[in-house]
């Protein structure tokens, strides 16, 4: 469906993008990973053909981004990072004359908009001024201008910053409903984000793709340790940490922040191909602690995304 | 064309569902009515009434000079505010081409100023009504309105292609105007021999042809170069995007 290939950008002396490749297939939900300033927006913008690549090609369901640009935007719904809209407009008017310039048909055009706004739960609002609205009302609209031509193909930049925890959650359900039969392509810095919605992901990083996968398989190939979660009441940190350090498989432990003021959190990190949970079960039962909680990590993105974009 | 249709009708609905259109309109009639009515007219110093004559070439003098500063309150915003806002995105992403964008907001802005001169109608019928008007000079003097309002119209795009910031807009497109409008005037004082060339480039020139009731293609291909030209750099400047 998406071909990008030896993309490049270059603002001035910068360069943003430094030969990025990647497909994405028909029906995928593929989530761009990345910390701010990595590229992901700039890819975005390039997709969408709202600016050109320095070199590099992009082919979008076959067609070249630059030969047929009007082709290529007909197919996107795009909502950029910053999510603008025209302030001044009524929420049906917005969204009809949208829909009036992708060239939707003057008899669907009502269907079209009512669709759009059920889908993103805006009916209520229609009569409604779209400066007037919240943060997420106004990203929902964003949304709903950019389905209204029912396109086989969403970009969406940063769908959820800056909304409340609420927010975020319908957020993530409306664009899950999207990709049931709808290419999606998102971008964000979160990791849970990607995790709840996206059955891949493409982590860049200084203009460079890093990573490229489903979530199990950047685990597998990353995964060449593992980490326990330890929650101990009534004993010493450091004689604790001491001791779950010297475990068989174990490499390191540290103490960490408890939120219950008694217990004492540890995380012990361990060899992959050991599973050190009996052994530090016994350590426990044998030092007469009390155990309040032990519990492995089983996918550590979070440490791989750390790994993967830590400044060079 | 559809979209063009679109982009222009949103225009439209930004300057009535505002304040925009109903105080520009209600300026410029309240100027043109207080002008021809109580003022007397700068070229005679005599009166509306003193004058006798049943003409609205007097207004006509006056109305360029009076559009060199509502035209460009207009047309400020029409692509400044899309770059500040960051709506200018949503316009480059959408099906259509830059010309589409340019010609819509021309046709936009065009409506408005169509419709702020049929607000002036009542003037004619008034004057109409106190003695006999020569219809020849207000239709021309009419489409002569139309067809400087429309180079006007076109510069004040073009300024706003340039920037971000609406009042560097209007002070550039005014300048431009006001410029173009006086320039054999301006520029005759001090260099004689150009007077002729620069009466070729003038608004003003053709604008006095046009109110005197003789249209001539001349005239009107005139001001239809220079709103294709301003258009056509209005594109460009679009374009500017591309050029990394």
């Amino acid at each position: 469906m998406i071909e990008v290939r030896d993309l490049t950008k270059s603002y001035d002396d910068f360069k943003a993008l430094k030969g990025i490749s990647f497909t994405v297939q028909r029906g995928e939900i593929v989530g761009f990973l990345g910390p701010n300033g990595a590229g992901k927006t700039t890819t975005m913008k390039i997709l969408t053909s709202y600016m050109p690549q320095s070199s590099g090609t992009v082919t979008v369901d076959g067609h070249d981004i630059n030969d047929a640009p009007l082709k290529v935007r007909e197919l996107i719904g795009y909502l950029p990072e910053a999510n603008p809209l025209y302030t001044d407009m009524l929420v049906y008017d917005y969204l009809r004359h949208v829909a009036t310039v992708r060239g939707v048909p003057k008899d669907k055009l009502k269907e079209r908009i009512k669709a759009a706004c059920e889908m993103c739960g805006i009916l209520p609002r229609v009569g409604q001024r779209i400066g007037t609205l919240s943060k997420g009302f106004k990203q929902r609209v964003g949304l709903a201008a950019a389905l209204i031509h029912d396109p086989d193909i969403l970009i969406l930049d940063e769908p959820t910053s800056g909304l409340d925890p609420n927010q975020i959650v319908e957020i993530r359900n409306l664009i899950k409903r999207l990709g049931e039969n709808r290419t999606i392509i998102l971008s964000t810095h979160n990791l849970p984000e990607v995790m709840a919605t996206c059955n891949r992901m493409l982590i860049v990083h200084n203009g460079q793709l890093v990573a490229d996968g489903t979530a199990a398989e950047l685990e597998k190939r990353e995964s060449a340790s593992q980490r326990l979660r330890v929650l101990l009441r009534g004993v010493d940190p450091e004689a604790a940490r001491a001791a779950l350090a010297a475990v068989a498989g174990v490499e390191t432990a540290h103490v960490r922040p408890s939120a219950e003021p008694d217990a004492v959190r540890l995380e012990v990190i361990a060899r992959e191909d050991a599973d050190v949970r009996a052994a530090v079960y016994r350590l426990v039962v044998d030092r007469g602690w009390e155990l309040l909680g032990l519990e492995r990590e089983v996918l550590d993105l979070e440490g791989l995304f750390r790994k993967l974009t830590r400044e060079m | 064309m559809r979209n063009v249709g679109a982009l222009a009708r949103r225009e439209m609905g930004f300057y009535f569902n505002s304040p925009v259109a109903y105080i520009t309109i209600t300026l410029f009639l309240v100027v043109c009515g207080v002008y021809l009515f109580s003022m007397d007219d700068i070229h005679t110093g005599r009166s509306f009434f003193e004058d006798n004559e049943a003409s609205l070439r007097k207004l006509f003098d006056v109305i360029p000079v009076i559009f060199i500063l509502i035209i460009p309150a207009i047309t400020m915003r029409l692509l400044a505010e899309e770059k500040r806002s960051g709506t200018i995105e949503l316009l480059f992403t959408m099906p259509v081409t830059d010309t589409h964008i340019a010609v819509g907001k021309f046709l936009g802005g065009l409506a408005f100023l169509a419709i702020t001169l049929l607000a002036t109608l009542p003037l004619p019928i008034i004057v109409g009504g106190l003695g006999n008007l020569d219809v020849g000079a207000l239709v021309g003097g009419y489409l002569g309105l139309l067809l400087l309002g429309s180079a006007y119209l076109a510069i004040g795009l073009m300024a706003s292609s340039w920037t971000d910031n609406q009042i560097v807009a209007y002070l550039l497109a005014a300048l431009i105007c006001a410029f173009f409008y006086a320039v054999s005037g301006m520029v005759s004082v001090v260099w004689a021999g150009a007077k002729d060339a620069l009466a070729a480039l003038s608004f003003e020139g053709h604008f006095a042809n046009i109110t005197r009731g003789v249209i001539d293609t001349r005239d009107v291909l005139f001001y239809l170069t220079f709103v294709v030209v301003a258009l056509v750099i209005t594109v460009q400047s679009l374009q500017a995007r591309n050029w990394k």
